[in-house]
Order: structure tokens, then sequence, then C-alpha cells
């Protein structure tokens, strides 16, 4: 129940700051770029704007509302209240995971693009947006202002983005599939040209246990750098 | 209620020495007053109760358990307003109330009637951000206290607030009290102290210095003296005498015969001379 409210206040909150406004003029604007590609870039271009999406956006998205909560000072509130921090937390990933999911498939869906495993596509933006949300959230439990976050953020973007290069594919690249941002476009990329059964699970698994990882740390992180003030 | 042994407390990032060998008591069902010059402790002694800071060595016993012992359903029972008001500036007075109240289990009270209490009840749909600063610490307030809780803690809860919604405030903290809950507050502000306060504690440096009940202290602290203020032949005159033995004081008993008195009081401390008298400091 309190977990539900938890997303529930959340989604409202990202509504009345205006995220959902901005998540919208967005996927407009790529929707518009990708109608004026052709039919080959297509393929290439679709899921690499709808993997950024959950994934740069997410990262910029997160870092904007948990800074807008602590300049309001609602952070304090909640930590004063039965809310748990891992419900906190998820209530964060769901809520965020959930617009990336409208946002993918509206992309996808408007861009008449031809096979589309949307299963995959579904799974795979929720785990790419989990892992965003919960590094935002890391990155900026030790931050103060909007801009010392974007200077945090930028360093572990690219970590997460450059490796994604390799997947252009080169002798041994498929090593870098440890990195969890390339191991979630590779699955991504599969929603739109077809993968191999066992890749997938084997992906899904692994991404899964990423965001689990993720998620525990992020608990850490949070309770000692937001949570206790000493 | 709250029962806090020999406790000490150091903050880690600036090696302050926060809390020193700090010893004191709350009953329930009173009010307890923490007061103190800027710095003094008061805060940090407040979170180290409420549970947002760790590491400290001594005891804090509330609710019958040690602090440490106790997990989120802690705050089922307790209330804190902040010093600071801390709202969805975006969301309607009414909505904060009920998203905050989504997170606990029962015994909600109706907001409505909290907003009313406050004054707050024709702005219930306005959003908080063209809140003035008094409207959003009462907002602050009622929300501390719409769950119920046994114990509250409360920061400065008059600060900004003009006399007529310092004075509701007042009222519910007393109403609390009636109602057999006990509350924690700290305040710069004397008066308060001394209006709701079953007992206060003035905190110096991280110490406890003293420890009573407002009116035994401003009796212990000032002299058994009273004064008289008096007209006579057009002229004022004031004149002190010592508080035994009134009755038979010729020289008092004259005055009150044959002059036209002004005033009489009696010379016991006020907790602002007992503060600045404890502390060394004047109030800040
Ligand atoms: N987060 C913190 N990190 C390090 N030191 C702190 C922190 N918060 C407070 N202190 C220090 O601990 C001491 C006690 O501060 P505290 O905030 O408890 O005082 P206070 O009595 O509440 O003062 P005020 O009347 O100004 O509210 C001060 O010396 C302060 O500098
Ligand atoms: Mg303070």
């Amino acid at each position: 129940m309190r977990f539900l409210h938890a997303i529930w206040a959340d989604i409202r909150f990202q509504m009345k700051q205006g995220f959902y406004l901005v998540y919208v003029l967005i996927t407009i604007m790529y929707l518009i770029i990708l109608s004026f590609l052709p039919e080959d870039v297509l393929s290439v271009a679709l899921p690499l704007v709808v993997f950024s999406d959950p994934s740069v956006l997410g990262l910029f998205f997160i870092g904007g509302i948990i800074m807008l909560e602590k300049v309001q000072g609602v952070l304090s509130v909640l930590v004063v209240s039965p809310l748990r921090t891992i419900e906190y937390l998820l209530s964060k990933v769901v809520s965020l995971a959930l617009v990336s999911v409208l946002a993918a498939f509206a992309i996808t869906g408007f861009s008449q693009y031809e096979s589309v495993n949307w299963l995959i596509l579904f799974l795979s933006t929720v785990l790419t947006s989990g892992i965003f949300t919960l590094c935002g959230i890391m990155i900026n439990a030790g931050c103060q202002t909007v801009n010392q976050y974007m200077i945090k953020t930028i360093p572990y973007m690219l970590l997460f983005v450059l490796p994604c290069v390799t997947l252009i594919g080169f002798p041994y690249s498929w090593v870098f599939t440890i990195v969890p941002s390339v191991a979630a476009l590779r699955l991504m990329l599969g929603a739109y040209t077809g993968i191999n059964f066992y890749e997938a699970i084997a992906l899904i698994v692994y991404l899964t246990g990423v965001n689990y990882l993720f998620l525990r740390w992020t608990i850490r992180v949070f309770e000692n750098e937001i949570i206790y003030q000493e | 209620m709250v029962q806090v042994i020999n406790l000490n407390f150091t903050y880690k990032k600036t090696r302050k020495k926060a809390i020193h060998e700090m010893d004191f008591n709350i009953h329930e069902g009173e009010v307890f007053g923490f007061l103190g010059p800027n710095g003094a402790g008061k805060t940090t002694t407040q979170r180290l109760i409420i549970g947002l800071l760790r590491n400290y060595t001594g005891q804090i016993e509330v609710m019958g358990k040690e602090r440490k012992k106790w997990g989120k359903e802690f705050y089922e029972q307790i209330g804190v307003a902040f010093d600071f008001p801390n709202l969805y500036l975006k969301l309607t007075a009414k909505e904060n109330l009920q998203l905050i109240s989504a997170y606990y289990k029962d015994r909600i009270e109706n907001p409505d009637k909290l907003l009313d209490r406050v004054g707050l009840l024709p702005d219930k749909d306005v959003r908080a951000e063209s809140f003035s600063k008094g409207m959003k610490m009462r907002l602050n307030f009622i929300r501390s206290i719409m769950h119920q809780p046994r114990l509250m803690f409360f920061d400065e809860p008059t600060a900004g607030l003009d006399p007529v919604n310092a004075h509701i405030i007042k009222d519910i903290i007393l109403e609390q009290k009636s109602a057999g809950k006990t509350v924690f507050l700290t305040t710069h502000n004397m008066t308060v102290a001394e209006q709701l306060c079953d007992r206060v504690a003035f905190i110096v440096d991280g110490q406890i210095v003293v420890t009573g009940s407002p009116k035994d202290l401003m009796i212990e602290h000032g002299k058994r003296r009273i004064k008289v203020e008096y007209k006579q032949n057009g002229n004022l005159f004031e004149k002190e005498f010592e508080m035994d033995h009134l009755a038979e004081n010729k020289q008092f008993t004259d005055i009150l015969k044959n002059t036209d008195i002004r005033t009489i009081h009696s010379c016991e401390a006020t907790l602002e001379d007992i503060f600045i008298k404890l502390t060394g400091r004047n109030l800040l």
C-alpha cells in the first residue's frame, strides 16, 4: 500500500513539476526527426533514440527530481515518515521506468518500423531505466546544486556511453558486454533486429542482477549521504 | 518516554563534539523545552532521538526501547516539525497533507479539520508555493501531528508566526499535552517556553546546565522581594521590599494606605534573565 502510494506520489510530482511535458515534447521531436530518415538508417537510429531515453535523459531527469525534493525539503519529511528507503528508491525507479516505456512504445509505434519484439523492448527499457535511475540517485546523493550534479554526471555518462561504440563489432568486442549499458543496448537492439533466445535470456538475467546490486548499493549510499547527516 | 543517559556525540566531518555527557528524562504527557544559544546542540539532540544521527555513545531510550533497536515503524508514533518549512511546492495545502498521510498506517485526522484549526481552510486548494512563510510553517506543523503521534518534536514551532497564529499553535500543543501526548520542543522564545513547558532544560556547549519547571527556576533565580510603584503628591516613586513579613512592614503598609498604587511586582527572575545568567550570552 505504502509503496503504491509512493509511486503515485512520484508520478504526480513529476507531472506537476512539468517533467511529463518535457518528455512529450522530446518524444515528438524525436518522431519528427525519425520520420525524415530512410529505412536503412532508421533501423540503427530508432534503437539508439529509444535507448537514449531511459539512459541519458533518465539520468538528467532523476537528478532534477531528487534535487527538487532536496531544495523543497520534502526529502527530510520522507526520512521521518514510515516510508522505507527501499520503497522510496523503487518508487523512483518504477515511476521513471513507466515514462520510459511509454516513450519507447510511442516512438517505436509511430515510426512504423516493422518486426519489433515488444516484450524485449519492454524489458530492455525497464532494465536500462532502472540502472540509470539508480546511478543518478547515487551520483546525486553528495550534490547540493544542479550544476554540481551536471558536472559529476558527465564522467559517468562517458563511462556508460563510450563503450556502446563497441557494438559496431570487432574481434572480442563482445567482452564489453560486461558494461551494463552495453548489455542493455545489446538487448534493446535485439528488440528491433532480432536476437537469439539464449542470448536474450542471458542479457536479461545479467541486467536484472546489475539492477539488484545497484539497488543494494544505492540504499547504502542514500542512507549514508542523505538520511544520516553526520 | 525518553531517557537519555550519558550521551556523547561528535560530528564526523568536523570532529566537533556537539553533545557532551548529557543526561535527561522526558516524562510521558509533558511538554519539555530545550533552551540555549545558537550552536548549543539542541537540534543535534533532537536529531539523535529522532534517529537521524548514529554513532552516539551512551543511551537513548525512547518509548521503552533503545533508539538503535527501533526500525522505521518508530516513525508511526512520532511527529517531527523541522524549523524550516518543507512542502511540495507544486501541490496544494490539502494535497500536501494527503500525500504524506498515505504513508502512515491509520489514525489519520481529517485534513480539513486540521487546516481549519490553523486558519488554512480557505487556502486548502492553493498551491504551497504561493504561501507566506507563516502559512507554510502552519501547514508544516499540522502535517507533523496528523497521524496522531505519541511523541512530538518541534523545532522553533512559532518562529515567523504573528501573535494570533502563534497563539493557535501554542493552544494545539497544550491540547496535545492534555490528550496525554509528549512534546519535546526547542525555542529561543522565552515566553513560549514559559507558557508551554512543564519543564525546561538550559543547554550550553552540548551540556545541560539546569533543568526544572519554569516557575521553580524563576523563583529560585530571582529575589524574594517585591517592587511597588506609587504616586504621591503628583510624583512617581518606586520602592522594593523583602517578601517575608510584608504585613508587618510599616513602611509598606503606609504606602498601601496613603498613596496611589500604580503597580506591584514580585521580583522573580524571568527566563530571559536566567538564560543570560546561565549562558553568559544575550538572547539570540
Ligand atoms: N551537520 C553538521 N555537521 C557538522 N557539525 C554540525 C552539524 N550540525 C551542527 N553542527 C555543529 O554542532 C553544534 C550544535 O549544533 P546544533 O545545530 O545542534 O545547535 P542548536 O542548539 O540547534 O542551534 P540553533 O539555536 O542555532 O538552532 C554546533 O557547533 C554546530 O556547528
Ligand atoms: Mg537548531
